[in-house]
């Protein structure tokens, strides 16, 4: 307990938009909560029905209006409560995952796993990971460069 | 040689005019460097209409945003011109089953490029009385009253038409002139997309940056687009669920952007359409043929090939590896 006081005083904090399927990834992070697993405090959850209701627009969205990262987890493929919802969703977060850099946005500012939810442990390892990875590329400025029109619109 | 290629054109909906409710076609617009797009309901009316350069407007998008396009009781169809992007489109809306098919009577025209007005003035301010173009090899000839001009093609033509594959239609109920090869090899088609991702990730969102605060989101991009089809539920526009507000600002316009794309992400034929109406020059369609680059990449799909396929991203394969 020490220990996690001292590290969140010394690091500043970043914000983690996490989407989690209801039926797996929402119960493995619960899994790890009950079973105490020690895990970084960035991650802000949001709970979807399946993975199949994503949105690759949730994640821009987020990364444009300046979310430090954007996690995405569900059930493993061929494990969907709906039987086909990740399928759908793995090939549109892999696509946007290649899109991403196209537009100057890092790559690794986003990532889509699986996790079941027995899977206490594997969550923690990946909500570690992730958190790390976005603590190393530092805080993200959104989309926010000069606009001319906006400073017309001040001027007048 | 291009005035055949009318007359062929006239003829393929003449012969089955009585089959036909209307036909969709170019007639000349309001000045020399303009065609604009024609719907001819009279057979006499035939005669207005013309093939050239200026040909540019994609008209599957009236199929799915103007006409009801349905198979009618009297057997009656619509009558299209379609060059070879403009195919593509179609098949992507049969695909997708926005327009049926035996629906349509589609006379299909072997293009060599259309010309983007804008970058000919640029490149030749003084331009005027123009009055007949027509492409003859690797250039625009350009008959004005007073003489000839000759420009190159790399800077008159559309950006769509320089690295295009597919010139010649692939569907067609008619042909209208022979076949054309195409101008760049496979290997050059993403030579556009290439030079963006040789910019370092900072500089490329600097880039995009600068190129999308231009955008005042008239929306004529998406409007234009024929498979931009949610029309008046567009999630640009709606207000339940808000995803976009009024506000002027680059997060707006970026999102925009990005909405524009990601709905046509696997379904976007390239026709160029978005970025020839945008009125303030965005390169729009360099955002979406990233996508198409990817898609083909991972997916081993192009899009608007094929009427028997669908596209990759409604629909799924669980046997699938590596993603």
């Amino acid at each position: 307990m020490v220990n996690s006081k001292e590290e969140s005083t010394t690091k500043k904090d970043l914000l983690i938009v996490g989407f989690l399927c209801n039926w797996c990834s929402y119960g493995g992070a619960d899994t790890a909560g009950v079973c105490r697993f020690h895990q970084p405090t960035d991650l802000r959850i949001i709970r979807i029905p399946c993975t199949g209701r994503m949105d690759p627009l949730f994640v821009i969205k987020a990364l444009i209006y300046g979310a430090d990262g954007v996690l995405v987890s569900g059930c493993h493929p061929k494990d969907c409560h709906y039987n086909e919802g990740n399928f759908y969703a793995r090939r549109r977060l892999e696509v946007l995952k290649q899109f991403l850099p196209f537009m100057g946005i890092h790559a690794d500012r986003f990532r889509y796993t699986w996790v079941s939810s027995s899977e206490g442990q594997l969550w923690q390892q990946v909500v570690t990971e992730f958190s790390e990875t976005i603590h190393g590329l530092g805080s993200n400025p959104g989309v926010q460069g000069e606009s001319d029109a906006k400073a017309m619109i001040s001027f007048f | 040689m291009m005035e055949d290629k009318v007359k062929t054109l006239q003829k393929e909906f003449l012969n089955v005019f009585e089959k036909l409710e209307v036909v969709l076609g170019w007639e000349p617009g309001y000045d020399s460097l303009h065609a604009t797009p024609s719907f001819i309901r009279e057979a006499e009316d035939l005669n207005k209409l013309v093939w050239n350069p200026l040909c540019s407007q994609n008209l599957c998008t009236y199929l799915v945003k103007t006409l009801n396009v349905r198979v009618r009781e009297n057997d009656k169809k619509i009558g299209i011109c379609v060059k070879g992007c403009d195919s593509r489109s179609l098949v992507a809306l049969i695909q997708e089953k926005f327009v049926p098919r035996e629906a349509l009577y589609i006379v299909g025209i072997p293009c060599e490029g259309t010309v983007d007005w804008r970058r000919l003035m640029r490149f030749e301010p003084s331009l005027k009385d123009v009055q007949k173009l027509h492409i003859q090899g690797p250039e625009l000839a350009v008959e004005t009253a007073q003489k000839t001009y000759r420009f190159p093609l790399q800077h008159v033509l559309e950006q769509r038409c320089l690295h295009c594959r597919y010139p010649n239609p692939i569907i067609y109920d008619g042909l209208a002139g022979e076949p054309v090869t195409p101008r760049v090899g496979d290997d050059q088609v993403y030579g556009d997309v290439e030079k963006i991702e040789q910019y370092s990730l900072p500089d490329r969102l600097k880039f995009w940056e600068k190129e999308l605060d231009r955008c005042i989101r008239c929306y004529a991009c998406r409007n234009a687009c024929p498979l931009c089809i949610c029309r008046d539920s567009c999630i640009a526009e709606t207000r339940t669920p808000k995803w976009l507000a009024q506000r002027c600002d680059l997060k707006e316009k970026f999102f925009y952007h990005m909405i524009h794309a990601m709905h046509l992400a696997g379904r976007c034929t390239e026709c160029g359409e978005c970025e020839r109406v945008c009125p303030v020059e965005i390169p729009v369609t360099l955002i979406k043929k990233k996508l198409n680059q990817i898609v083909k990449e991972l997916l081993d799909y192009e899009a608007g090939i094929d009427p028997q396929k669908q596209p990759p991203l409604l629909t799924f394969d669980p046997s699938e590896k590596g993603i």
